[in-house]
């Protein structure tokens, strides 16, 4: 459990994708440890990424699982329309490499292209970019101790859940 | 009159069916529309009613973007955009693109962001430090000033003595001011002067501008949604206290956990330490202000905690402006300055920017504010309260953007065309304030004193009746 072949990383996020698509909720927050980071930066207005979520803004920042399962919690909650009718998503994943290790960690860069219908609406929309897992073994699995979600695409049509990024 | 409105992000499907031209209430096509069929306003009889036409209508639209918002005050950006000579930043006024620039002698500017020559964008970047802006087309120049100091091959041009005598200029925005780093510009020269037209709201702006000796700022990072609405579904929203507990069953729940668990790496909430929305709450717990030109407050009383990102000054507040207004400055309070800019603290710190893309299609426009100079600390937990809360990737916007969606649909019936959302606290309305404005000064044209659950709507009627005030001349009585 030392290290991770680009292989079996992919083989990993691919699960972690078909989880979100199968709304297996549970299962996916299983991928991640308990004091994971969860982040999707927002644009500055120089065209360029946030870099730090403590000082500047992000879409979503998150430190711990708890917070990701207060998002699960609120999809099923039944108190929520915009989580009322769930769109379809499918999430495609490619271009996956390995990059370092830091400490016992994997750096794994993807890109990933996401399509969503909107069946509330009849809508379709498309969302696209780069994720960045930090992979750490931990009780014979790999877990995710890090996600960074750099969204290419942020002008968000009406909403965006942790479901179709 | 023609209608080039842009279709709603993707499959717009869903949505045409409301702009069918031979489905229009209230008129003959070939006459104006009248004031009184859109805005039924008989204060004496106890009557304020909207019709549905007013957010559906492409034509309403084409006159109410020409009328409302390229022909009154409308907020620009802050100055803090551009802070230093030569930087800029672009926007938009109504349709029309706009640059603001801070030339090399340290003053700012709002110039129509188009080359002369032949009418292109000049600058694309959305901010940026520049003392030269070059057209791409045939590079015409122009400095951080406005002035053009090339011509490209003018010398070899042949041209006519009249062109000489043109002003080649960028063409500066008719009116331009600034409130407290708030700028706002007209395109039309006849609107009152910016601190007659902010009035007393410019109280309300002071409340978010002094918590810091140094003002406001921009946190990085600008976050832009759309939603397949009318513009005037998030300008009633947000003056909307009725809707909380209705639309946000999902974030309070979430509160009341978060504030039984008090564990460390929960999200904090401002809005947890706060009863003005709790449906138990009794006595008075916030109301309405309705000021002249269009703009209101709807605030709640919220408690001076260590919930708050602005505790760390609470003291220092106090000393500085006296317990009333360091109270009023933690306060829940949504600010709308009417048309487009509305500013939001409830569960954290918010500027919002509405711009009109169709009758039926929106941008939002959103910026965590904050006092400059604040520590680390309170910054970090402004953003985390920021972020679960506004963002369209967050866990309260999308209910209410959803809900704009599914009144757009409604807009489409006209069976009965009058809608009953704004009447509530109509017998309690007052001409002028209460002891809670008096407080810091405030003397507001109509105010709401309410307890938590009069969901005051009167106070939209000041929306509709600056909106009808900037129609004038494209409405019939």
């Amino acid at each position: 459990m030392d290290s991770l072949s680009a292989q079996e990383a992919a083989q990993f996020l691919y699960r972690e994708a078909a989880l979100l698509d199968e709304r297996d909720f549970d299962g996916w927050l299983e991928l991640f440890t308990p004091d994971c980071v969860f982040w999707m930066p927002a644009w500055r207005d120089d065209g360029t990424q946030t870099e730090d979520p403590d000082q500047e803004l992000s879409l979503i920042y998150y430190q711990g699982r708890r917070n990701l399962e207060d998002r699960v919690r609120r999809i099923r909650s039944g108190l929520s329309v915009a989580s009322a009718m769930l769109p379809r998503v499918c999430h495609l994943l490619g271009n996956v490499t390995i990059e370092q290790h830091e400490g016992r960690a994997q750096k794994v860069r993807s890109a990933f292209n996401i399509n969503l219908q909107d069946v509330r609406t009849g809508r379709t929309h498309t969302y696209f970019g780069h994720y960045v897992h930090l992979l750490q073994a931990e009780g014979g699995n790999w877990r995710i101790a890090r996600k960074v979600i750099y969204l290419l695409n942020d002008v968000i049509p009406t909403a965006l859940d942790v479901y179709a990024i | 009159m023609a209608s080039a409105e842009p279709d709603t992000p993707d499959s717009p499907a869903t949505y045409a069916a409301s702009a069918d031209k031979t489905n229009r209430v209230g008129r003959d096509p070939a006459t104006p529309f009248r004031v009184s069929d859109l805005i039924d306003d008989r204060p004496n009889e106890g009557i304020f009613r909207v019709n549905r036409a007013i957010y559906r209508d492409r034509d309403l639209f084409d006159l109410e973007i020409e009328h409302v918002f390229e022909r009154g005050w409308v907020f620009v950006g802050l100055s803090s955009q551009a802070e230093k000579p030569s930087d800029y930043f672009t926007a938009f006024i109504g349709r029309v693109p706009i640059l603001v620039s801070r030339g090399s002698d340290g003053t700012l500017r709002c110039f129509v962001n188009v080359c002369p020559h032949k009418g292109v964008r000049l600058v694309r970047n959305v901010a940026g430090s520049s003392s030269r802006f070059v057209c791409p087309y045939h590079s015409w120049t122009f400095d951080s000033t406005g002035r053009n100091c090339s011509i490209k091959w003018k010398s070899s041009g042949c041209y006519s003595p009249a062109f000489d005598a043109d002003d080649h200029n960028l063409c500066r925005v008719a009116q331009f001011g600034e409130y407290r780093g708030f700028l706002f510009a007209s395109l039309s020269l006849d609107v009152p002067t910016l601190d007659d037209f902010l009035g007393e709201a410019r109280k309300l702006i002071d409340l978010a501008v002094d918590k810091s000796p140094e003002g406001l700022e921009l946190v990085p990072g600008r976050v832009r949604y759309t939603y397949a609405a009318n513009w005037k579904m998030q300008l009633e929203n947000c003056a909307d206290a009725y809707h909380f507990t209705s639309t946000h069953p999902s974030y309070i729940k979430l509160l009341n956990r978060r504030a039984a668990e008090e564990a460390g790496d929960v999200v904090t909430a401002t809005l947890g330490a706060a009863d003005f929305w709790q449906e138990g709450a009794g006595g008075a717990s916030g109301g309405s202000m309705s000021f002249e030109h269009g703009h209101v407050l709807n605030w709640g009383v919220m408690p001076v905690t260590s919930a708050h990102p602005d505790f760390e000054r609470a003291e220092e507040l106090a000393v500085k402006f006296g317990i009333a207004k360091r109270n009023w400055m933690f306060n829940m309070r949504n600010l709308t300055i009417f048309p487009n800019l509305q500013l939001a603290e409830n569960a954290s710190t918010q500027l919002r920017v509405i711009r009109p893309l169709a009758a039926n299609l929106t941008e939002m426009q959103t910026w965590c504010i904050a006092p400059r100079g604040e520590s680390g600390e309170a910054r970090t937990m402004r953003i985390r309260q920021y972020e679960d809360f506004f963002n369209p990737t967050g866990m309260a916007t999308p209910d209410d953007t959803v809900c704009y969606e599914e009144a757009q649909s409604g807009m489409a019936e006209q069976e009965r065309p009058w809608l009953q959302g704004h009447a509530r606290g109509s017998e309690v309305s007052v001409v002028g304030g209460n002891p809670f404005s008096e407080m810091i000064d405030l003397a507001p044209s109509y105010s709401v004193l309410s307890d938590s659950q009069l969901g005051d709507e009167s106070l939209f009627r000041s929306y509709y009746r600056a909106w009808a005030e900037r129609m004038t001349g494209a409405l019939n009585g």
